[in-house]
């Protein structure tokens, strides 16, 4: 066997490297190589590599157009929304009325239960009835499944993005899913669980049927309410609500105001699921039918008479926040009592950091479907406010400062009223803004299409990536077009609506840099004489470094073979 | 061809209600319910049974992991045979008994669906097809399959089990769990891989002393 010099080998492999390094680039090797040689050859770096095909986006998945417009139905007047896609208006209908009050066409255009809303006795005899029987349930969206591959029933917040919660949804009928085929949620059971409204001094029932399969309660925080059994903490007032059983809660509300209800079991995991509502007391007037819920919060269709006396329009906005590692769990097994250690034992909320972040259970682009605030000059829009998430909400108003007049739904004095353009809204609180759209350059800059949204700049974003998260815009109706969406003069939004754009996978500016300017930068090839040669140069030197590994390996052989006495 | 398919689609939620096999009310509903009509290849109706089902959390404690069941989760039926179904909630909750993949020229979307709004008891009828077929049946609400109210129908003999009915089938998304470190189960995980040791060293140098 031919023997290598180990040292010749070693040196090769020194001379080798140092060639290696200054094909690849001699300025590493010596600062001022160039100052002697001259400048290097001009060497064009790769070209931008090909635009992705974003295919075919829906930017309006409008299902119900007609329903945008005024509709009286069994006597109720229900404004117009201009959403993409609007609240089903004999929904409406049946919450205003109570489900027992509609005739049976009515009804069956819901998917609601006869029961969920009950409404009985004008005690006082001002016009309006005063016994309310709510009924909700719990609905887990995006839970995992034992055979199917994907997670059910499917509720995206943002193009592609579907993460696990849980919601309070008034008591329905009939299928979680749109049909066997089609997974989609029935478009009750969505986020955020619907705002309640009733009327001060009724006599509210409020019945807990838990559907779901870990036990809940309900605490209406900031409701009037007695403690007995009916405050919702399972370590004073009451026991928790088990899967299949109901727990009846009495209130009697002698205060009005922007007020919440919220699962009360572990609360930093339940809260966090989506158990957290908006419940609105709203004040005690003749004729005055509220419309129970608001599914999918924003526009308030048929808003009560005391705020219709003081304002033109009125939204819910209802901030809420996700946390992935805490909301994906519940994709990870299908065995409750797995979930129930993960979630309440092995998931440390401390550790825990927001990834979405929604307004009405939608993130940007999807809130352009269905909560924009659409305005006319000179009107009064109510619009209360709830934070849901677990850090300070900083909402700001482009062109507009809006003036508080409420705060935990306690009036703030006239006087003291203050006016701005950026609210703080701490964790669970709620205010109550009048957006005034005057054009006196304080109240509102003008007619046109404004943001609105969080200025804690990560609750701009889809998990990082811009524009999204909670962001929405003030919209002047002039500005909408026929799919009740705005018109703007800005850049093309269409690229938002690709789940594409949200995994990363599009350049930011895809749609508006026809220069290519900002597109991803092709991958280098081989494509000089200098490539080759430092391939060919790299070549050789692992051939040496073969070599000089197997004389290494014949050394030691050799070293083994005299230790056990044997002829090499 | 929009305004078609709108006009078509209030026809059929208009009929939907209208339809005469629906009942409904402060209780729950029965829809899609068919005792006259023939399936498809049966001359008459061969037979009739009756069966109760009771529904409820009660009947998920002999399956560990769920939390809601039945009170059975295999039902056989001869074909073409009608069967008058009494169906029990026994929770304070909404409850489904729904059947799908049924003829859909009897039965619309091919469901036969029974729904109580909470405790209750309602009867519904339906005639097994002339096919040999296992039918799917559950609660839909959202998370009750999957935690234990899944059943299925063998009309025939049934066409084999569907998956995830419990006692009967496993999950295809199995469940992972830890491995249990008590020493009982650790000596009798010794002693299988011991076995299996000793199994391949001996068949190995069996073999090389053959010549």
């Amino acid at each position: 066997m031919k023997k290598y010099s180990a040292l010749s080998l070693l040196f090769s492999a020194i001379v080798l490297s140092i060639i290696a390094l200054a094909l690849y680039d001699p300025y590493l090797l010596n600062k001022r190589f160039f100052d002697y040689i001259g400048m290097p050859d001009y060497q064009a770096p790769p070209q931008s590599k090909p635009k992705p095909d974003i295919g075919a986006v829906t930017v309006c998945d409008e299902l119900y157009p007609e329903w945008r417009k005024a509709y009286t139905i069994g006597g109720v007047e229900i404004e117009p929304s201009d959403a993409c896609n609007p609240d089903n208006p004999y929904e409406v209908a049946a919450f205003v009325l109570g489900t027992n009050n509609v005739i049976m066409p009515v009804l069956m255009k819901t998917q609601l239960s006869d029961d969920s809303v009950v409404k009985t006795n004008d005690r006082d005899g001002d016009g309006d009835p005063d016994d309310i029987v709510i009924r909700v349930e719990i609905a887990e969206l995006n839970g995992r499944s034992p055979d199917e591959t994907e997670f059910l029933p499917h509720f995206e917040i943002a193009p592609g993005i579907a993460p696990g919660a849980w919601v309070f949804a008034p008591k329905s009928r009939g299928m979680a899913t749109v049909n066997r085929e089609d997974l989609t949620a029935n478009h009750l059971l969505r986020l955020p669980s619907a705002p309640i409204r009733v009327e001060e001094g009724d006599n509210v029932t409020l019945i807990l049927e838990n559907t779901h399969y870990f036990p809940h309660t309900i605490h209406l925080h900031g409701v009037d309410h007695s403690y007995s059994n009916n405050d919702g903490v399972p370590q004073t007032s009451e026991k928790m609500t088990m899967p299949g059983e109901q727990h009846v809660y009495k209130i009697k509300p002698r205060q009005a105001g922007t007020m919440v209800y919220h699962c009360h079991v572990q609360v930093q995991v339940h809260f966090m699921m989506g158990l957290q509502g908006m419940f609105i007391v709203e004040e005690n007037k003749p004729n005055n039918w509220v419309q129970t819920f608001n599914v999918g919060a924003g526009k308030v269709r048929k808003p009560s008479v005391g705020v219709r006396e003081d304002y033109d329009q009125e939204y819910d906005l209802h901030y809420q926040a996700i946390d992935t590692a805490l909301n994906n769990l519940i994709q990870t097994s299908n065995d409750p009592r797995q979930l129930a250690k993960r979630m309440n034992r092995l998931y440390d909320i401390t550790d825990g950091t927001d990834d979405y972040f929604m307004l009405n259970g939608r993130s940007f682009p999807y809130t352009l479907r269905e909560s924009l605030i659409t305005v006319e000059s000179n009107q009064h829009t109510k619009m209360r406010v709830f934070n849901g998430t677990p850090e300070m909400l900083a909402l700001h108003t482009h062109g507009h400062k809006a003036t508080i007049t409420a705060y935990d739904g306690v009036d703030v004095n006239p006087l003291a009223q203050i006016t701005r353009d950026v609210y703080s809204v701490a964790p669970a609180q709620r205010v109550d803004l009048d957006l005034y759209t005057k054009d006196d350059g304080l109240h509102s800059y003008g007619e046109g299409i404004w943001l609105m949204h969080d200025h804690a700049e990560r609750a701009i974003t889809n998990d990082g990536i811009a524009p999204g998260g909670n962001v929405s815009q003030i919209v002047y109706r002039k500005y909408l077009n026929k799919h009740a969406l705005p018109n703007g003069e800005g850049e093309d939004v269409s690229p938002y609506f690709s789940p594409e754009y949200y995994k990363g996978n599009l350049p930011s500016w895809v749609a508006s840099d026809a220069f290519g300017f900002f597109d991803d930068a092709g991958d280098k090839t081989v494509n000089s004489f200098k490539d080759v040669a430092l391939i060919i140069v790299l070549g050789m030197l692992a051939g040496v470094l073969f070599l000089l590994l197997s004389s290494i390996y014949i050394f030691f052989h050799g070293l083994a073979a005299k230790l056990k006495g044997r002829q090499p | 061809m929009r305004f078609f398919t709108y006009s078509l689609l209030l026809i059929l939620s208009l009929m939907s209600y209208s339809y005469a096999a629906m009942r409904m009310g402060e209780w729950g509903m029965v829809m899609n319910e068919n005792s006259e009509q023939l399936p498809q290849g049966c001359d008459s109706i061969e037979g009739e049974d009756k069966i109760v089902i009771k529904a409820g959390r009660e009947y998920a404690k002999e399956f560990p992991g769920t939390i809601f069941g039945y009170s059975q989760h295999t039902f056989s039926f001869p074909k073409c045979t009608r069967v008058e179904v009494t169906f029990i909630n026994e929770d304070d909750i909404r409850h489904q008994f729904m059947i799908h993949g049924l003829p859909s020229y009897l039965h619309p979307q091919g469901m036969f669906h029974m729904e109580l709004y909470g405790r209750g008891e309602t009867t519904g009828t339906f005639i097994t097809p002339n096919t040999k077929q296992t039918y799917l049946a559950h609660c839909d609400i959202a998370q009750h399959t999957e935690k234990g109210m899944k059943a299925q129908v063998k009309v025939g003999g049934g066409n084999g089990n569907l998956p995830s009915i419990p006692g009967v089938s496993g999950q295809l998304n199995k469940d992972v769990y830890e491995i249990d470190v008590g020493l009982k189960n650790l000596l009798l995980l010794a002693a299988l891989l011991m076995l299996g040791f000793a199994i391949s060293v001996f068949f190995f140098t069996r073999n090389k002393k053959t010549p």
